[in-house]
């Protein structure tokens, strides 16, 4: 529950590290006192017994792709071994700019996990749902869609046509009544309203 | 310079100033739209706009690192800076040793741990060159990685300072700094009063010394009352209008 806005600036201090408070993000900490890092509004939270001091930019927050973190992301490019993708947006915040992002074919379902077709699971285009499994190598981040709520949430047929699912790895084209292949995603309700 | 005296026998120097006052500072954050960060800073007769971008994936030919980010500096002057009309192009050996200069003197403020394997790229451009480039360039990317929301662990303001007559003399302008005196430039983190950037580009006796880089720090941490006064009031009229909204 945030209390006490007032503004703060780099450098600035805010309070001692002591009575069970804790430099949250927007602050760092040095010699037992709690420091802002950048300009904006303090806020105080809790979170699991302990108040988090935050310094929080009203616009947007620059935010990375972090370990667990669900993001959105585009399909750019399939092979049998691996898809590409470019991260588009982590959890509730769009990225002025896409992180690449990769989804190893081991990585696209929780069950037979060897017997995977990228083809019949990602095309170019696809715009999926994924979570990020580490920060991979120097070249992207390392995505899975191996629970039943990820995977292809917005997908155009040959037609051009969004398609419709129809089962967990098949979509329809409302058009042409074309069926294709996909590792689709069964969208929760709250899935819906973070990435709304 | 037959007929210029540096320093007056009233005790004023050649812009009418006192030996520790500074030119005047006028400066504005947000003054573009497309950077992340944006600032204009006014030391005088010297102008200086910059620009950061970032924390984005690394482009072009840069190597990530594993455990920070990679901050890269860009500094350049416009054709019209100076009073003699110049290309300038970039790369030049001057403006590449400002510009790491720059990366130095910011990778000591910017918490440079919590966004590992990106890239921050800050952008200088000098509209106008009365001396103290370095400094007025320093302090305009510091209100722009502010503007940007960049953790930093403090501001970072820089100052210049020379020797003449006995007397310590700050933020010195062109003339002075072509007289061929001494040019003393320290950045500090005005909180914690650490140097992270200090050069003399000629030679100064050592009981002078301390003299000139006390001066030198006032300068900035008067550099640092006046950018701390234009961040409050752009903080406010921002949270003002998000408030409104």
């Amino acid at each position: 529950m945030p209390t006490e806005e007032c503004i703060r600036i780099p450098g600035e201090r805010i309070c001692r590290t002591d009575k069970g408070l804790v430099a949250g993000r927007g602050t760092y900490e040095c010699n037992g006192q709690i420091y802002s890092s950048v300009a904006g509004m303090q806020l105080k939270s809790d979170k699991d017994g302990k108040v988090h001091i935050e310094v929080q930019r009203e616009m947007k927050q620059n935010v990375l792709p972090e370990i667990g973190m669900i993001v959105t992301a585009k399909v750019t490019n399939v092979n049998p071994r691996q898809c590409k993708c470019a991260i588009i947006s982590v959890e509730t915040t769009s990225l002025s700019d896409p992180f690449r992002g990769v989804i190893r074919s081991e990585d696209v379902r929780s069950t037979e996990r060897d017997k995977v077709e990228m083809y019949k699971c990602f095309k170019p285009g696809d715009v999926i749902l994924a979570r990020v499994l580490s920060l991979g190598d120097a070249q992207s981040y390392i995505l899975t869609t191996a629970e039943n709520e990820l995977g292809v949430v917005i997908a155009l047929s040959e037609s051009g046509a969004t398609m419709v699912p129809i089962s967990w790895n098949e979509m329809q084209c409302p058009a042409t009544y074309a069926k294709e292949y996909r590792k689709v995603a069964k969208v929760q309700s709250d899935h819906i309203t973070q990435n709304g | 310079m037959a007929g210029m005296e540096l320093l007056s026998d009233q005790g004023f120097r050649i812009d009418g100033r006192k030996p520790c006052e500074l030119r005047r500072i006028q400066s504005k954050l947000g003054v573009f739209g497309k950077p992340d960060g944006s600032a204009y800073v006014e030391q005088g007769n010297t102008k200086v706009l910059a620009a950061v971008y970032g924390p984005h994936e690394p482009r072009g030919n840069i190597v990530k690192l594993q455990d920070k980010v990679v901050i890269n500096c860009q500094f350049s002057m416009a054709t019209f800076s100076t009073g003699e009309r110049k290309r300038r192009p970039r790369g030049d050996r001057k403006s590449m040793e400002l510009s790491m200069h720059l990366q130095q003197t910011f990778e000591a403020a910017i918490m440079t741990e919590l966004y590992p394997q990106s890239q921050i790229d800050i952008y200088v451009e000098v509209l106008q060159s009365d001396g103290g480039n370095y400094c007025t360039s320093v302090n305009a990317a510091t209100l722009a990685l502010i503007d940007a929301g960049i953790p930093m662990k403090d501001y970072v303001c820089a100052c210049s300072a020379s020797y003449l007559d006995d007397t310590p003399m700050v933020d010195i302008n062109y003339l002075e700094e072509s007289s061929g005196g001494t040019e003393l430039i320290v950045s500090i983190l005005p909180k914690s009063e650490q140097i992270v950037f200090l050069s003399s580009n000629s030679r100064l006796h050592e009981d002078c010394l301390n003299k000139v880089l006390d001066m030198a720090i006032k300068g900035c941490k008067d550099v640092y009352l006046c950018l701390d006064e234009t961040v409050r009031e752009h903080m406010t009229q921002v949270s003002a209008s998000f408030s409104a909204d």
